[in-house]
């Protein structure tokens, strides 16, 4: 399917029509922190303002907190029950490519052996609606991580910022057939597209900060048992969790109970390898120090990740070095790993 | 490597693997002052008559209002009248679990992890090594092979707690030590003046009894510094990293390899483990078991 476009004036008709069918997701303040958050059909000034959301996409389909399931006693015992339903299928809008192909990380994990139906079954439903990045910031490091601030194929529709209007490329299926039911689009010309080959090739090039990911994995567990440099790495960690919480590739999460009277609650929320207590056990804890949880963040997104699913745990979306309050910053980190072979154990 | 690995339970496959199945308490034996065994049976008949599981998998138990915890399947499964589990009151489950009496509904999700490979350790010389409720995984292994007695070849257990008040199993320790198959050796770190028993750490008690590693395989399980003391005497005697197996314990909360904080390196200890040879475990990423 060729690319169509859409003036910029019209994305709000485009996400009316869109909002008959899906549950519309679009960049929004809620209290001043940028978050995908469920569009009530009345403007689209994001347009203006959306560079990216402080709390990644990923919280759409892995909440902060979310209700697993629901128990109630009575005289025939305890009864378990599912808890209502979300709101249906979700249009993320204006997903970057970054906070994309954390998505299909995320995937991974939740996929694997056994599947995990909260997350899924938001995930299978749900439409992504990309939008290139005309501007990354200076904590953006996507381009080493084989990610184009533009581009994206991790996502069912993409959008190019071409002037006065988007151009709109089919990436799946699902896009696909999205461009078909949707009114309002006029087809692409060459023009059109050679200006949006211009935008994305623009934007490649505004990412300036960059790291050498070529042998990490090695690199870091050739370093493991390195404690001084650990030490140094995690000095000014504060333990705080925001780089792990806003991360759009960390999905850790605790369990827990809540009962009011007979009636109670499972929930999740999510968890950070930050917090000392996210290992420990009444006896010991294999993470009690800082520099070993630091270590842990690291390389599971570095090491342990591409180990066991061959991709590295980070899209270089830049949120923990911007977000940190004390300017830890990762690529630095990764820059700093001394390069040494490792002998024995 | 020697573990097997158990895929997803297929006959546990619901629609939401989170979900726990109910199940009665029957009957609750005092191990020592801290430490309970349950014995427990699923509410509905149908998934007791189909459950099954291997020895050393592990469960995710939960006391309603409080939370869920892992714990191994202390039974065998060549006794399936009812499934049994032991927790030591440490933490905020199990100080609840405590509380419950016989009849208490709780929850159950599993079983997780691998188990120890019976094909591996079948025409073996097996020699269990235990400390305190270390026993309890090691008890299922135990029963399973005694009533498989004429696969295995000798059959010699170390067993070890702080005080004869700590021993765990006693009600089995007498019945393995009146059966003449298995060599049984009971030992506490300091005695009382009832005790007429050996005296010492596992690890010297070990040392003293020098099994032969001669088609051998060391199954240990207790305290991490038992097992960290463990390893090097089998190492001394002759056992290879290979003939020796553990299972390890780590902080879960899913038991299927998605909330994050049981993993060693790359390891998820729910998903991959709980069974490691040492072999695996020298070549874990990490030192942090």
């Amino acid at each position: 399917m060729a690319s169509k476009k859409v003036n910029k004036k019209d994305v709000l008709k485009l996400l009316n029509q869109w909002r008959q069918q899906f549950a519309v997701f679009v960049p929004s303040r809620e209290s001043g922190v940028a978050t995908m958050a469920r569009w009530e059909g009345k403007d689209t000034g994001f347009l203006d303002w959306y560079r990216n959301t402080v709390i990644p996409p990923k919280a759409n389909f892995l909440p902060p907190m979310e209700e697993m399931f629901r128990f109630q006693k009575d005289k025939a015992g305890y009864r378990i029950e599912l808890p209502p339903s979300d709101g249906g299928k979700q249009l993320i809008f204006g997903i970057r490519p970054c906070d994309a192909r954390a998505m299909k990380i995320l995937d991974m994990t939740f996929e694997e052996d056994y599947e995990d139906p909260y997350y899924l079954s938001r995930r299978n439903s749900a439409v992504l609606v990309g939008l290139g990045c005309n501007n990354p910031g200076d904590s953006c490091f996507c381009t080493s991580l084989g990610i184009s601030p533009a581009e994206s194929n991790d996502v069912d529709l993409m959008l190019t910022d071409i002037g006065d209007e988007f151009l709109v490329e089919p990436i799946s299926a699902t896009g696909k057939e999205l461009i078909a039911r949707s009114s309002g689009l006029k087809g692409a010309n060459k023009a059109d597209e050679a200006r949006a080959k211009e935008a994305k090739e623009t934007a490649y090039n505004k990412v300036t900060r960059k790291i050498d990911t070529n042998g990490i994995t090695d690199k870091l567990l050739a370093c493991f048992d390195d404690e001084k440099f650990w030490e140094k790495v995690a000095a000014k960690c504060i333990s705080c969790g925001i780089c792990t919480l806003l991360c759009p590739t960390c999905y850790c999460f605790d369990i827990n109970d809540e009962l009011v009277r007979q009636e109670g609650t499972r929930f999740r929320s999510l968890d950070s390898c930050a917090f000392p207590v996210y290992t420990k056990m009444p006896m010991e804890n294999p993470r009690a120090e800082k520099w070993k949880r630091v270590r842990n963040k690291v390389c599971h997104k570095y090491a342990f990740y591409p180990m066991n699913f061959d991709v590295i745990a980070c899209t270089g979306c830049g949120r923990c070095i911007r977000l940190c309050p004390v300017n830890w910053d990762i690529t630095q980190t990764l820059e700093s790993v001394p390069t040494k072979t490792k002998v024995g154990k | 490597m020697t573990t097997t690995n158990i895929s997803p339970s297929k006959f546990l496959a619901q629609d939401n693997v989170y979900l726990p199945h109910i199940a009665v308490i029957e009957k609750i034996i005092d191990e020592t002052p801290n430490i309970r065994t349950f014995h427990f049976n699923f509410n509905d008949r149908k998934l007791q008559k189909e459950f099954s599981f291997e020895s050393g998998q592990f469960g995710e138990y939960s006391v309603f209002g409080i939370g869920e915890a892992p714990f191994c399947i202390s039974s065998s499964p060549t006794r399936r009248d009812h499934l049994e589990f032991t927790a030591q009151r440490v933490g905020r489950v199990t100080n609840a679990l405590h509380r419950l009496g016989v009849g208490a509904e709780i929850g159950f999700r599993g079983p997780y992890g691998n188990s120890f490979p019976l094909d591996f350790l079948q025409g073996k010389n097996l020699v269990f090594i235990g400390g305190g409720i270390g026993l309890a995984p090691l008890r299922s292994l135990i029963w399973n092979v005694i009533d498989n007695r004429s696969k295995y070849k000798n059959i010699a257990l170390i067993y070890g707690a702080r005080t004869p008040a700590d021993l765990c199993f006693k009600y089995d320790l007498d019945t393995w030590g009146k059966n003449k198959t298995v060599n049984m050796v009971v030992t506490v770190d300091k005695g009382d003046q009832n005790w007429t028993g050996r005296v010492g750490v596992v690890p010297k008690i070990l040392e003293e009894a020098a099994p032969s590693a001669k088609n051998a395989v060391a199954i240990v399980c207790g305290p991490p510094i038992m097992i960290r003391f463990t390893f090097p005497v089998l190492t001394k005697l002759g056992f290879a990293p290979e003939q020796m197996l553990t299972t390890l314990e780590k902080r879960m909360k899913c038991g299927i390899g998605k909330c994050g904080r049981c993993n060693i390196g790359n390891i998820y200890v729910c998903r991959d483990g709980p069974v490691f040879s040492y072999a695996q475990i020298k070549n874990f990423v990490s030192s942090e078991y």
